[in-house]
């Protein structure tokens, strides 16, 4: 009798334990599969892009560098970018932004991006290699159904060598820290 | 009477004008004023009038106009006068203007008289002065001659003390004791002091011609004893002091018992008792301040003299060994030991100190400054003692143990203080201070204290001084702990000291903190082999487990060994290699241990006689000496595991192989019983029956467990990181042993028993399935065998040593038999194997592909893959004059099959000749492979290097002999002679085929990971920063390489440095950044 209760209070508490280390999990694992994702970047590495964790060793804030591609107003342009990933990633999508002043349809001028696949579409199948090769894809083939840049959106149809020179305009490169 | 009063010095009488032109007062005076009437009125005293003091001034002057005798008489009969009628009618004087000067008058004739009385003599050779004294220094028994003018002094001194009765008009009194006292500080700065300083000087001067000296030099003269006349010229230096010390404080004296003695006779004619004991107090403060005075004014000469002799005689006492004893001691220096109360030498020394210390009390040196210097005296002693007597002793000595004896009794009685300790150290630590410390002290501060009631050293004070003496014992035990540990377990002594001297939290920070400084100077540098650290590192663990079962200590000093050990990439390999020693290294290594036991003993010159025979001749054999493979299995057979009967020959030879290239210790404490017992009920920190329990020390972490046992293979393999880099490296040795030649396992299997116990079971399934598959292998091989002879019939394949694709070759042998054996890996559990591309021999490349066909049928759809260059084969190759029989790696096997060949050379008529590109045309494989099994062989006197990259085979001794003669290069003399170089080659070349599996199968992973490396620093260096130092990149590798960054700090900046070389990377400011392009 006297075993059982004492055992009870032991027993419930384990659970606790048990509970929080759950509850502590995602982090472990979101910064397990960072790494994972960064292995597999570095063994097979996408051209025009990369990414690397940022330098203060945060494994959940990354830096990404975009290379303009060839046929695309953005041609010879490098823009950087920076991922914040939540606790819970892959469950949620990371917030990335173009640290790079860009002129895009579909980027603002902070540097926000539309798309959908960051946004409602993202699903944990999807990595920061194919965010990356999206966002890359997404400079030579803007949604201009939905611009955050409106003027943009409208010179792309009209007007692209006014475009490509508010693109030469806009785009600075990032004095490195 | 002296001179003194006539003609004052006139020192006095400028200090006096000094004195009055600064403060315009009147000081006192040892004569009457001869002409104050001009003071007067300047002074503006509300006392008197200023008119009548014209006149009492007038009368002032003239009764001191005449000369001395006429003073002396008219003012006795004057003083007679006033003071008799003062005695008999003590009523108000007359209020008179002539009393006043009257009475001014009478006080200063009777200040004249006794100031002329109690002067001092000045004149310049005083010390003259002091020896003749003592016929007026005789205190009562006073000469008839003088008894008059005693009488005289009396009176006299009676007006002056009550002169504000006696004489009330008087205004100028003044207190004679006082008088006296500035009297005597004036002497003693003028006259004393500097005698003083001449004796110092004197005798301090090497040269002087002092016959004490003289005499102190005559003894040593004659021998080198410049320490001797050290000692004794400080002696004289302080005995002459002393001397004349007295002679002064003798001519003091006098003066003030005069004063006494008349201040008894006043007491006895008023009676009044309090008056007494006033004379009383005035004398004793008289004495108080002449000590102060000489105690104060003693100079730095004379207190570093009375410092060294207390030096010598107190060390003397106290057993210490004096540089300076005599000669015969003086050569071997001589453990400091208590005296026993016999010894004449340190009796001596007590005597002289007691009647010097006296003296010194007696004339007023042994003051504060004495007893500072006494405590410091005391206090280098105690420290002197004690790193004389306990530094290096770790073992019960004979010495020890006697005093050890000896102090038994006296502590055993007091068991209050010793705290449940048994070392021998800290008993005769104990003992020295309350018997010969304690005492002395008591001795010379009795002698020096001012209150005889209460005694100088409490003992609350003896255990004050043993506890600082156990400090300072726990002190030398911590600067020595690092030898202490590395000497374990000779060394258990001193960790009892050390145990039971740590007792407060600061001297335990303190011995952490010392630890870990000695580690990083002696232990944690490259010039030390991760064998080294982690031998020493058992050995700490053992030792700070013995010395704190908490293992707390242990826990503080750990974090910097971890460190370090983590920054040797061979420290797991060690530690899992060492796990897995064989039952024959761990008998070497444990006869290694008694061995080197046994020779410390025979080292030590207090050890027991019987050390074993003369080892002299181990030591040229030791190194390559090499155990014969089956007689030493034999002996593993025999029962007892302890092999008494071999000579201690091979024992050294054992200790020297074994010790010198594996962490035994650790597969020996595998064995232990102690180490495996582990905790069965971890959960039941509230055991309430357990009555050893302690709480949980007081600089314990906060998740701080208590730990059972010592476990040191536990701690160990904690302090090596992560427990996946472990199994992993542990699995990959395995592997290489599990693919060796080893019949059984049980090594293996208890040490994976451990690490399951350790890491659980999931984490080691690989090991155990890689285990499964050799055994599962040998199954299979038997079954497939039958399979082959059913097919077969006639090939009769017997049982076969177990070896994997064995296969026999000869030459010259028509017939082909070989025997294989395969082990059959499964690929997902072991570590990666890289697979070498060769050609094997095509009656090997037959038996494999019917051994797979074998396979195929007996396991349906799997498919098996060979690993040609992991196996090992037993050559014999039989030559024109002898048959060579060599077990070596296929590789091996297969380039010196590839010599004989039958249809390349056959026609040439001599030996076979290959070069390495005919080689490597033929097997495909590697030329480095190719290369180092030509060397292999070359090293067998199979095979020699005629030109470079050509070899033929040496088919007789006498032809490789002649072509030595005739060639007479290096590869030649190294096939010389097989029988003596036999030993020597076989082992390296046993040793090669694993070294250079892995050798190779890193080169391409290597090359991989590299490449790999370099990603990671590009991808690092475009986004995560443009530029990095060096040491930011490899933290970023560290954190974010999966399995770890194995790369020390040094191989990443050659890596980087080669990036740098080939133009991909830059150093800017001592970063580095990518190169655009």
């Amino acid at each position: 009798m006297e075993d059982s209760q004492n055992a009870a209070p032991g027993s419930v508490s384990a659970n606790k334990l048990g509970g929080a280390r759950k509850a502590a999990d995602p982090g472990q694992n979101a910064a397990k599969r960072l790494q994972t994702e960064l292995m597999m970047l570095m063994t097979s590495p996408a051209p025009g892009v990369s990414a690397f964790p940022s330098a203060d060793g945060n494994l959940l804030s990354w830096r990404a560098t975009i290379e303009g591609p060839d046929d695309t107003p953005y041609a010879g342009l490098t823009f950087k970018l920076s991922f914040e990933f939540p606790s819970n990633y892959p469950y949620a999508p990371p917030t990335v932004i173009y640290r790079t002043p860009i002129y895009h349809p579909n980027v603002d001028f902070s540097g926000r991006i539309c798309l959908d696949i960051l946004k409602d579409k993202w699903t944990a199948a999807y990595n920061i290699q194919t965010v990356l090769l999206s966002l890359q894809s997404l400079l030579g083939e803007p949604n201009n159904s939905s611009p955050l840049n409106g003027e943009a959106a409208e010179l792309w149809e009209k007007d692209p060598a006014l475009f490509k020179s508010k693109v030469m305009d806009r785009h600075k490169d990032l004095e490195d820290d | 009477m002296p001179p003194a009063v006539a003609s004052p010095s006139p020192w006095r009488r400028r200090r006096r004008l000094v004195f009055q032109s600064v403060f315009q007062t009147d000081v006192s005076q040892p004569t009457p004023q001869v002409t104050p009437c001009a003071r007067f009125p300047d002074q503006g005293q509300p006392f008197g009038g200023h008119g009548r003091s014209v006149t009492a001034g007038s009368d002032h002057g003239l009764a001191h106009a005449p000369t001395t005798t006429d003073l002396s008489s008219s003012s006795q009969s004057t003083i007679a006068a006033t003071s008799r009628s003062d005695l008999y009618a003590p009523q108000p004087l007359f209020p008179s203007l002539v009393a006043a000067g009257n009475d001014q008058v009478a006080y200063d004739r009777a200040w004249h008289v006794v100031t002329a009385r109690i002067a001092l003599p000045s004149s310049a050779t005083a010390d003259d002065s002091f020896g003749t004294l003592p016929p007026d220094s005789q205190l009562y028994p006073a000469s008839q001659q003088v008894v008059g003018s005693d009488q005289e002094f009396y009176d006299a001194l009676a007006l002056v003390v009550h002169a504000s009765n006696l004489l009330p008009r008087a205004t100028h009194t003044e207190d004679i004791i006082a008088w006296h006292a500035q009297q005597v500080r004036a002497h003693f700065a003028q006259h004393v002091i500097p005698l003083l300083s001449g004796c110092v000087e004197e005798e301090g001067d090497e040269e002087g011609g002092e016959a004490e000296v003289e005499a102190a030099r005559g003894v040593g003269r004659s021998g080198t004893k410049r320490k001797s006349n050290y000692y004794e010229r400080h002696i004289v230096i302080v005995m002459s002091s002393i001397r004349t010390l007295e002679a002064a404080l003798r001519l003091y004296f006098y003066g003030l018992s005069l004063l006494v003695r008349g201040f008894g006779r006043l007491v006895n004619g008023s009676a009044s008792e309090p008056a007494a004991a006033e004379a009383e107090l005035l004398a004793a403060r008289f004495r108080r301040d002449i000590r102060a005075l000489v105690g104060n004014s003693a100079s730095e000469d004379l207190m570093r003299s009375v410092r060294v002799v207390l030096v010598r005689l107190s060390s003397t006492i106290l057993g210490m060994q004096t540089t300076d004893d005599g000669a015969a001691e003086s050569a071997p220096p001589i453990r400091p030991s208590p005296p026993t109360d016999e010894d004449v030498k340190a009796l001596a020394a007590r005597q002289r100190l007691h009647e010097l210390v006296e003296q010194l009390y007696n004339v007023g040196l042994a003051g504060e400054r004495f007893q500072v210097l006494f405590a410091e005296i005391m206090d280098s002693m105690m420290s002197k003692f004690v790193n004389g007597a306990y530094a290096g002793v770790w073992t019960l000595s004979s010495t020890s143990s006697r005093s050890f004896s000896a102090a038994a009794n006296t502590i055993s009685q007091r068991a209050n203080l010793s705290q449940q300790s048994t070392s021998p150290c800290i008993l005769g630590l104990s003992d020295w201070i309350e018997n010969h410390f304690a005492r002395l002290s008591f001795e010379v501060l009795s002698r020096v204290s001012s209150d005889p009631s209460t005694s100088p050293v409490t003992l609350s004070d003896v255990k004050t001084y043993q506890s600082l003496a156990l400090g300072r014992l726990a002190a030398l035990r911590i600067a020595e702990l690092f030898d202490i540990a590395l000497a374990w377990p000779r060394s258990r002594c001193a960790l009892d000291d050390l145990r039971s001297t740590i007792t407060s939290t600061a001297r335990r920070l303190q011995l952490t903190s010392n630890f870990s400084r000695t580690l990083q100077t002696r232990l944690l540098h490259p010039g030390c082999s991760t064998l080294e650290i982690l031998r020493t590192y058992i050995a700490i663990i053992r030792t700070f487990h013995a010395l704190d079962p908490s293992k707390v200590l242990l826990s503080h000093i750990e974090p910097s060994l971890q460190l370090y050990l983590c920054q040797r990439e061979d420290a797991v390999r060690v530690v899992v290699t060492g796990l897995l020693a064989s039952v024959d290294e761990i008998r070497d290594a444990r006869k290694a241990k008694e061995f080197a036991e046994r020779q410390h003993q025979s080292k030590t010159p207090k050890g027991d006689a019987e050390s074993g025979p003369l080892l002299t001749p181990t030591i040229s054999r030791r190194g390559n000496y090499r155990t014969p493979g089956p007689t030493r299995r034999s002996q593993a057979s025999t029962p007892d595991p302890v092999v008494k009967d071999l000579p201690d020959t091979a024992v050294a030879a054992f200790g020297g192989r074994a010790t010198a290239n594996k962490l035994v210790e650790l597969a020996f404490l595998l064995n232990d019983p102690t180490q495996t017992r582990r905790a069965a009920s971890e959960d039941d920190e509230l055991d309430w029956n357990d009555m050893s329990w302690v709480p949980d020390p007081v600089d314990a972490g906060a998740n701080y467990k208590r730990p059972k046992s010592e476990d040191v293979i536990g701690t160990l393999i904690s302090a090596l990181g992560s427990e996946e880099t472990f199994i992993k490296e542990f699995s990959s040795v395995v592997a290489g042993r599990l693919l060796g030649e080893s019949a059984r396992f049980d090594q293996e299997l208890r040490v994976l028993d451990l690490l399951k116990r350790r890491f659980g079971e999931a984490a080691l399934q690989n090991c155990d399935v890689m285990i499964r598959d050799v055994q599962d292998s040998r199954r299979v091989d038997a079954a497939i065998k039958r399979q082959r002879e059913k097919a077969m019939g006639g090939n009769r394949a017997t049982e076969t040593p177990l070896r994997t694709p064995t296969v026999k070759k000869g030459t010259e042998a028509e017939e082909f038999e070989a025997q294989h054996q395969a082990r059959i890996l499964s690929r997902l559990f072991w570590p990666d194997l890289e697979r070498e591309h060769f050609l094997l021999p095509t009656p090997i490349v037959e038996y494999q592909q019917w051994y797979e066909h074998g396979y195929e049928t007996l396991k349906s759809k799997r498919k098996l893959t060979w690993l040609n260059q992991l196996g090992q084969a037993r050559v014999e190759l039989e030559l024109e004059d002898r048959t060579v029989v060599v077990d070596c790696s296929t590789i091996e096997a297969t380039v010196i099959y590839a010599f004989q060949d039958p249809d390349a050379t056959r026609g040439n008529d001599g030996p076979a000749r290959r070069s390495v590109d005919e080689l490597y045309n033929q097997l495909q494989l590697d030329e480095d492979l190719i290369s180092e099994a030509l060397t292999f062989w070359v090293g067998k006197g199979v095979l020699r290097r005629v030109a470079p990259g050509t070899f033929v085979v040496v088919e007789t001794l006498a032809s490789s002999a002649a072509a030595e003669s005739t060639s007479g290069d290096a590869e030649a003399a190294a096939v010389a002679s097989p029988s003596e170089g036999d030993g020597e080659a076989e082992t390296s070349g046993g040793a090669s085929p694993r070294k250079q599996d892995s050798g190779s199968g890193l080169s391409a992973k290597e090359k991989e990971r590299r490449a790999m490396y370099w990603q990671y620093v590009k991808g690092m260096l475009t986004n995560a920063s443009a530029s990095m130092p060096l040491a930011q990149v490899s933290m970023m590798m560290k954190m974010l390489v999966p399995d770890g960054f194995p790369w020390s700090g040094e191989e990443l900046q050659e890596f980087l440095g080669e990036k740098v070389t080939a133009g991909d990377l830059e150093v800017v400011g001592g970063k580095y950044r990518l190169v655009r392009k």
